[in-house]
């Protein structure tokens, strides 16, 4: 063998080696993105089916008595205006639109010219470490299943009057079932409906349809059935408006 | 240099993918209704979107934190952003009052408006890093410099 032909198959070997690692290296990278790219389906699909299994929305609840779809009704049937009106216990605009308007709106309630139709919703559970929100909510429900709209109506006064701070521990059972009694509800009915939380899958759905009704947050307020305002002062405007 | 930066463009967007979907992950109805709020989708996408989408934030994340499939990762946090950028866009030109339920939340916020023009401008510079990844994505301390490292 000649020196030229000597050095020319030690580059051709040294080629086709060099050839053989970098299909080997394109192989481990293919099989190592494939591998990456398999856990992240799979986490992915496990995600899905267990957000699925998480949102309890529209399963099957039993419906406080007298109440109407969603909404539980307040005041004369025959009266020539309704309120619709969403709230969630623990929304503090909701307690700034109460003491604004709540005096009042009793009032024409009580002389039969505004029906009002509360959409009590929940989703502000994460402002107190002991669900404020949802427990609440169910209370409202639990007086109003119990004791009907005009407890209802009362508890709701209450609740918003003592509503606690974003951040804090909020009331516990034992004094949403005082206040339930005092409103008018017998304890013993209303006693195991909020401690067991009867109506929370209740109050899971109303705020589910809030949702599909393109109701975005609370308080939102309708007047026969119109939005009352953009914000929240221009509601409050609206309402006191309505009532003068 | 740029791996440098590109791994601070990592760690950034990466840390607010992960927070952002973290926040979110535990509360699929609430995810639901954010997605819902922005009336943009048909509701036959609205809850696999709102069920899907903090857990894909949360994946961009963590390969985002750990620098490996950087370049894909990086394609998934761009079209997101410009998804979110596009979303909140709509919401303020509609005139929308919506919380834009980055960090969970969502629905109705009484001084959304005002917060549109901060959370886009966050979201353009979320997506400018995004892109720097996709153009330059060997960056320091990331798993893809380990895991696909030329041995030839």
């Amino acid at each position: 063998m000649s020196k030229k032909a000597a050095q020319r198959s030690r580059a051709e070997r040294a080629a086709s080696v060099m050839a053989e690692q970098a299909a080997r290296e394109r192989r481990r990278n293919l099989t190592i993105t494939a591998a990456v790219v398999g856990v992240v389906i799979v986490v992915l699909v496990v995600a899905f089916l267990a957000s699925q299994a998480g949102d309890t929305s529209g399963d099957a609840a039993e419906a406080p008595n007298g109440v109407d779809g969603y909404a539980v009704p307040v005041g004369a049937d025959d009266a020539p205006t309704t309120l619709t009106i969403f709230e969630d216990p623990q929304c503090p605009i909701c307690r700034d639109f109460e003491d604004a308007v709540g005096d009042q709106l009793a009032t024409a309630i009580e002389a039969g010219e505004v029906r009002v139709e509360y959409r009590i919703v929940s989703f502000l559970d994460d402002a107190s470490p002991n669900e404020y929100s949802s427990r609440a909510a169910n209370a409202l429900m639990a007086v109003q299943d119990s004791a009907g709209p005009e407890a209802f109506a009362a508890l709701h006064t209450t609740l918003f009057a003592n509503q606690p701070e974003e951040g804090t521990e909020g009331p516990d059972d034992e004094q949403l079932v005082a206040w339930a009694v005092e409103a008018g509800a017998t304890e013993s009915d209303v006693r195991p409906l909020i401690e067991d939380g009867a109506f929370d899958q209740f109050v899971v759905n109303a705020t589910d349809q809030m949702s599909r009704d393109g109701v975005t947050g609370t308080p939102t307020v309708l007047i026969d059935g119109e939005p009352a305002g953009d914000t929240p002062a221009a509601t409050v405007q609206a309402v006191l408006e309505l009532l003068a | 240099m740029t791996g440098w930066i590109g791994l601070l463009a990592r760690l950034v967007t990466g840390g607010v993918w992960l927070v952002a979907g973290a926040l979110k992950v535990t509360d699929p109805a609430g995810s639901v209704r954010a997605v819902r709020a922005y009336d943009l989708l048909p509701e036959a996408l609205v809850q696999p979107v709102g069920y899907l989408l903090p857990a894909l934030e949360i994946l961009v994340g963590l390969l985002l934190l750990l620098g490996l499939l950087t370049r894909p990762a990086a394609v998934v946090s761009a079209v997101l952003f410009v998804a979110f950028i596009a979303g909140i866009g709509s919401a303020w030109s509609r005139g929308l009052q919506i919380d834009c339920g980055c960090f969970g939340g969502g629905g109705f916020d009484e001084n959304a408006a005002d917060d549109y023009p901060w959370e886009i401008a966050r979201d353009v510079g979320l997506l400018a890093l995004s892109v720097w990844l996709i153009a330059r994505p060997r960056t320091r301390w990331s798993l893809d410099s380990v895991l696909f490292r030329r041995t030839a």
